[in-house]
């Protein structure tokens, strides 16, 4: 899981088409897109996770924090509690209803400012280059230096479990991975002629930036964040399950997989759920990740 | 192509089904041997091994007491009542009668270290030394750090004769017996030997106890084998040869039980009981002086400054539900010490679970349902005695709920949690904290009751974390300090248990029963009553 | 090519500069006292203040940076908070450990990725290729901890075939190529080799189909070249790449195995790591990523390098 992705993905995906990005290459991505059944049942899935996760409140049958000891670690297929019930008696299909909030968001957060940041730093120092570049980049390459999970497991274990740690110490190992991604697209970019001829005839810096120079880095960093998605989820689940992550009693998957596994000898089924969503969700999203990509290569 | 690449497959899923068949052949041979102990404990690593382990109550155990001897040591062989203090090393003791701070401590002959030197009042002086005069070369600062709490109303000692040692304490003193059997007697020998280097002694500690340490491994693994020499000829050990591996994780630990990699394993966690005896395990335990409570802020802005708060807070928890999840492995907590205890007293103030009362009580106190009492306590995902922190916590805090108490959770791991609750409830960084859940041992008076409700005792000189003031109970505190009469002290700490329940000093919910599981055939272990155990009599069959 | 060698070696220095203060900074970010582990229960003002000068706490942070480092370049990484043990002493074993699961972990991860990506890359388009590249994303999107849990309930409780915990009867120590040591290999390496294997298939499938689309092997089909040769062909042009990717697995394994660590108990840096941080050991804690952060760096050199040395086509900067 986890460390992963980031290694490779992000240096395999290049500049694809020379031009400026048009219109029509999104238009002709999305239509590719609708028609990859993988694709669209991979975002079916998604959806209704999503939306189950959202109207929480709604969708849930029964209280996800109501604790009783009476009916604690009922076997799933139950009548009342379809999904049964975890170790404190809580309805496992209602918590893993509201967990998906926490690991949904866990997983979205750090990707989503990674690539605001990461991307920032990457269209900056490749668009600026020289010494700028430079400095960037090279504090950049420090951080690379880390395995991704170890400096993940580090920053969250000195500063503490938190959702607001696990999310700043995902961050962290996201935004490398991501701003050299953006910053050898825009080198590139920078580079062509229709760039070159756009400052010959004097237009502002943050003109070319973002008529340019943006909307070219954005299909890669674009699909390379969808990849690492499902890295995010797995590897803050990993840190609740370390307990470094979400703290109780909210309900979170990896949270639900630390706690119940002790119960894997007298419920096993209860105690692998957990689990299987946090797969279903990250194997979902490695499927979109791939479709996306498969849709945006020009190539095929 | 795809063909051959099939063919490999299937070649090497037929190699791994012959290697686990090889290897279920194998694991028979991984099975217990008779005269060897496995033990799987719950720490993370081998405790320091040089005489004063680290890893707390779980480091005395299995390398204090093993390789180590002190001048008194508890009586670990009964099952049926607290364990209680006995001469080891000091054969006997008295106090002066006229100055009351000082005793004498008369030294056993004939006692011999591993490593062949002989036992005697400079080998007392010497290892006191060790922990508490910085001047002297065999000074180490890790063990005076392990030894600080038991070595801290030591006040100067000095050898009388070879078998004579005097002990002068800071102030008046009853509880010091219990502190020496804490501090363990390496030997000043081997140190020597060593060429006065406490790192090489870990490798090769000796001390007088039962078992000899053969070699270790950290985090891996320790070999202990018998000391066929041992003093005491009733404790030379069963087992030849006595295994610790450190396995912090409790499914890890059953999983080792489970598939005969150990013979004996530490907390077992209550959900994995009903899979170990239906694989015949042993499930042993028994009570010791463990409490699971909250620890309660009495400043200003805590809403337990309010005793019917605190009152509320004890009645509304489903005790025997919290045990119930915990598979029975707890008893229901009436008080800060078991109701079977010498110094459980005469509270008036039942704690039981009355939910309808703790309302009546919060309604006096001037919250209900529209206007919950707010607290919030700080937590940990584990530790030692912790139990089961997470969902025991969110049980309560559901109890909680259902009278009128809103309760807040900030999660700290283990040490950082032992942090805030040395720093005191005053401190800035435990502001807006009402209390602390941080389980409590009373093997001794002090730690117990005494130093845990003086005023006097304010952390981090004693363990009143939040401030708790209350006349009776320092009056009481202090004279049990003073009483050297052991049953006439068990009576005043009676009272003083009385004082402090009846006050609802913390919110106590319940006593862990410390269980251990093993395999059928390890035979002649008595659980005691005490965070320490006796190793000596047990073997594997 | 060896300039570029050189350069990468220099390029690395400043590198390992940046990491070391990172791994030196973390430690003092970190909320409480480092002392906190040892200070004892009750100690007094004048009691702490003196532990503080004993471990040095007390200097101001440059210098102490400066010291460490200082110390770090002699080989001394300090004293663990816990053990007192050298942390160098404690770390060297445990990452010999962590090398020995990850590399057997990198080489089921191999044997399995080629497999699935090779035919994957073969059918590329497929359905086939669409249900084996579901299958090795399997690898990347399932929480390996996990997976090691259900495996050890499986094969170690309740078939009881192979050991759940441990590196052996007698520990590391006594681990060596027999079948009694390498029984407690299999559950913790196949565990990790999910993620290599995963990753590895998608990079194989990758490179294969990339391999097949070229001038070259059009020709070599036009030719008439039989599909074993053609085979070995492609082979030969996606080996540079994939062994790469497992270079680069490897190395990030021996930081991303703490989970995997945790849950078989297996004695490496992730078991140690695991402990530094619940004990609030930080020397070792800050050992321990040192040691794994320039492993790291230095598996990555030795990768760019050697694939510079082996695939002349790649060009660099």
């Amino acid at each position: 899981m986890s460390q992963t992705s980031i290694a490779v993905a992000g240096l395999g995906a290049p500049l694809k088409g020379k031009r400026p990005v048009t219109r029509s290459f999104w238009q002709n991505v999305f239509r590719r897109l609708t028609r990859d059944p993988v694709t669209m049942i991979c975002l079916a899935i998604l959806v209704l996770i999503i939306i189950a996760a959202v109207f929480a409140p709604l969708i849930a049958p029964h209280d996800p924090y109501r604790t009783s000891m009476a009916r604690r670690l009922i076997a799933p297929g139950d009548a009342r509690y379809w999904l049964g019930t975890d170790e404190l008696g809580r309805d496992l299909l209602s918590r893993l209803i509201y967990g998906g909030r926490l690991s949904l968001f866990t997983g979205f957060t750090p990707v989503l400012l990674a690539t605001v940041i990461g991307g920032t730093l990457g269209i900056i120092a490749g668009y600026l280059g020289g010494a700028i570049n430079m400095a960037i980049m090279r504090v950049i390459d420090i951080f690379y230096a880390f395995p991704s999970v170890l400096l993940a497991v580090a920053i969250s274990g000195v500063l503490g479990a938190g959702i607001g740690n696990t999310i700043l110490s995902l961050t962290l190992v996201f935004i490398p991975p991501v701003a050299r991604v953006a910053e050898s697209v825009a080198t590139q970019i920078r580079a062509q002629d229709f760039v070159e001829a756009a400052r010959a005839t004097g237009a502002a810096n943050w003109r070319i930036v973002s008529s340019h120079v943006v909307p070219n880095v954005t299909g890669p960093i674009l699909s390379y964040a969808s990849s690492l998605i499902s890295v995010s989820i797995v590897l803050a689940s990993g840190l609740s399950f370390l307990g470094l992550g979400i703290t109780p009693p909210e309900p979170e998957w990896g949270l639900m997989l630390n706690t119940l596994r002790q119960s894997i000898y007298v419920a096993p089924l209860n105690a692998v759920m957990p689990g299987v969503m946090i797969f279903i969700t990250s194997m979902c999203f490695n499927l979109m990740s791939d479709g996306l990509r498969s849709a945006m290569d020009v190539k095929q | 192509m795809i063909r051959r690449s099939f063919l490999w497959l299937l070649s090497a899923a037929s190699l791994t089904a012959v290697m686990c068949v090889a290897a279920r052949h194998d694991s028979a041979l991984a099975q217990s041997k008779p005269g060897v102990l496995r033990v799987a404990m719950t720490a993370g690593d081998i405790p320091l091994t040089t005489g004063q382990p680290s890893q707390g109550g779980e480091g005395i155990r299995f390398i204090g007491i093993t390789l180590y001897d002190g001048l008194t040591r508890w009586d670990l062989s009964k099952s049926d009542k607290a364990a209680e203090v006995i001469p080891d090393l000091a054969e006997s003791w008295t106090v002066n009668p006229g100055d009351q701070k000082i005793w004498t401590f008369k030294l056993r002959k004939g006692v011999k270290f591993h490593d062949g030197s002989e036992f005697n009042a400079d080998a007392v002086v010497w290892n006191l030394d060790k922990l508490m005069n910085k001047e002297t070369p065999q000074f180490d600062q890790a063990q005076a750090n392990q030894a600080a709490s038991y070595s801290a109303p030591i006040a100067s000692w000095r050898k009388i004769d070879d078998w004579t040692v005097e002990i002068t304490t800071k102030r008046v003193d009853a509880v010091l017996p219990y502190n020496l059997a804490n501090l363990f007697m390496s030997s000043p020998k081997r140190w020597e030997d060593l060429g006065r280097d406490w790192s090489k002694v870990a490798e090769k500690p000796s001390g007088t106890g039962p078992w000899m340490l053969e070699s270790f491994k950290p985090r891996e693994r320790a070999e202990l084998v018998r000391n066929p020499d041992h003093w005491d000829k009733t404790r030379i050990t069963k087992s030849e040869r006595l295994i610790l591996l450190p396995m912090p994780d409790p499914n890890t630990r059953v999983a080792a039980l489970l598939s005969g990699q150990v013979d004996w394993i530490e907390a077992p966690p209550p959900d994995a009981v009903p899979r170990l005896k239906q694989q015949k395990m042993q499930i042993v335990t028994n009570l010791y002086p463990h409490i699971w409570p909250y620890q309660l802020s009495f400043l200003d802005d805590s809403p337990f400054k309010d005793i019917r708060v605190r009152k509320a807070a004890n009645l509304a928890i489903d005790r025997d539900g919290l045990v119930k999840m915990l598979g029975g492995l707890a008893v229901p907590a009436k008080g800060m010490v078991n109701e079977t205890h010498p110094w459980f007293g005469k509270p008036t103030f039942e704690i039981k679970y009355d939910p309808e009362q703790a309302k009546k009580l919060l309604k006096e106190a001037g919250y209900g349902p529209e206007k919950p009492a707010k607290v919030k306590i700080v937590i940990s995902p584990s530790g030692s005695g912790q139990m089961q922190p997470l969902p025991m916590n969110e049980f309560i805090k559901e109890n909680f709920a259902d009278v009128g108490i809103d309760m807040e959770f900030e999660v700290l791991d283990w040490e950082a949690l032992r942090t805030r609750r040395r720093l005191g409830a005053e401190a800035p960084e435990n502001k807006g904290r009402h209390g602390v859940n941080n389980s409590w041992g009373y093997w001794d008076p002090d730690i117990g009751l005494i130093a845990a409700a003086g005023s006097f005792a304010r952390v981090p000189v004693g363990f009143n974390w939040g401030d708790y003031k209350n006349e009776k109970a320092d009056a009481l505190a202090l004279k049990a300090k003073a009483t050297f009469d052991p049953v006439e002290q068990a009576k005043i700490l009676g009272e003083l248990h009385s004082v402090i329940v009846d006050d609802a000093m913390w919110v106590w919910m319940v006593h862990d029963l410390n269980p251990r599981a093993m395999r059928p055939n390890v035979k002649g272990f008595v659980q005691a009553q005490s965070w320490f155990q006796d190793l000596t009599p047990v073997v594997v069959e | 090519m060896f300039v570029y060698a050189l350069r990468r070696i220099l390029y690395t220095i400043p590198i390992a500069i940046g990491v070391s203060l990172v791994c030196f900074a973390l430690i003092h970010l970190a909320p409480g006292d480092p002392l906190s582990s040892v200070i004892p229960e009750g100690a007094s003002a004048e009691m702490i203040a003196q532990i503080r000068t004993a471990y040095g706490f007390d200097r101001p942070l440059p210098v102490q940076y400066l010291k460490w480092l200082g110390h770090v370049v002699t080989g001394d990484f300090g004293t663990s908070i816990m053990t007192r043990r050298p942390v160098l002493a404690e770390v060297l074993p445990a990452v010999l450990n962590t090398l020995t699961l990850a590399s057997a972990a990198v080489l089921f991860g191999f044997a399995l990725g080629c497999l699935f990506g090779v035919i994957s890359g073969y059918v590329a388009g497929t359905p086939t290729d669409r249900s084996v590249a579901a299958f090795s994303i399997t690898g990347v999107s399932i929480p390996h901890y996990w997976l090691g849990m259900v495996l050890i309930v499986i094969f170690a409780v309740n078939l009881n075939v192979l050991p759940a915990t441990g590196m052996g009867e007698g520990g590391s120590g006594s681990f060596g190529f027999n079948w009694d040591s390498l029984q407690y290999l299999i559950l913790p390496a196949l565990t990790l080799s999910v993620i290599p294997a995963g990753i590895i298939a998608r990079a194989v499938r990758g490179t294969v189909a990339e391999v097949r689309k070229q001038d070259f092997m059009q020709t070599l089909y036009a030719k008439g070249l039989p599909g074993r040769r053609v085979f070995v062909h492609v082979v030969k042009n996606a080996l540079p790449a994939v062994l790469a990717v497992m270079g680069l697995q490897l190395a990030q394994l021996l930081g991303g195995s703490i989970l995997v660590e945790t849950v078989f108990a297996w004695p490496g840096t992730g078991f140690l790591l695991n402990n530094a941080i619940f004990t609030r050991d930080l020397p070792m804690l800050q050992g321990t990523i040192l040691v794994l952060a320039m492993f790291f760096v230095l598996i990555n050199l030795l990768v760019d390098i050697l694939q510079t040395a082996v695939d002349p086509r790649i060009k660099r900067a």
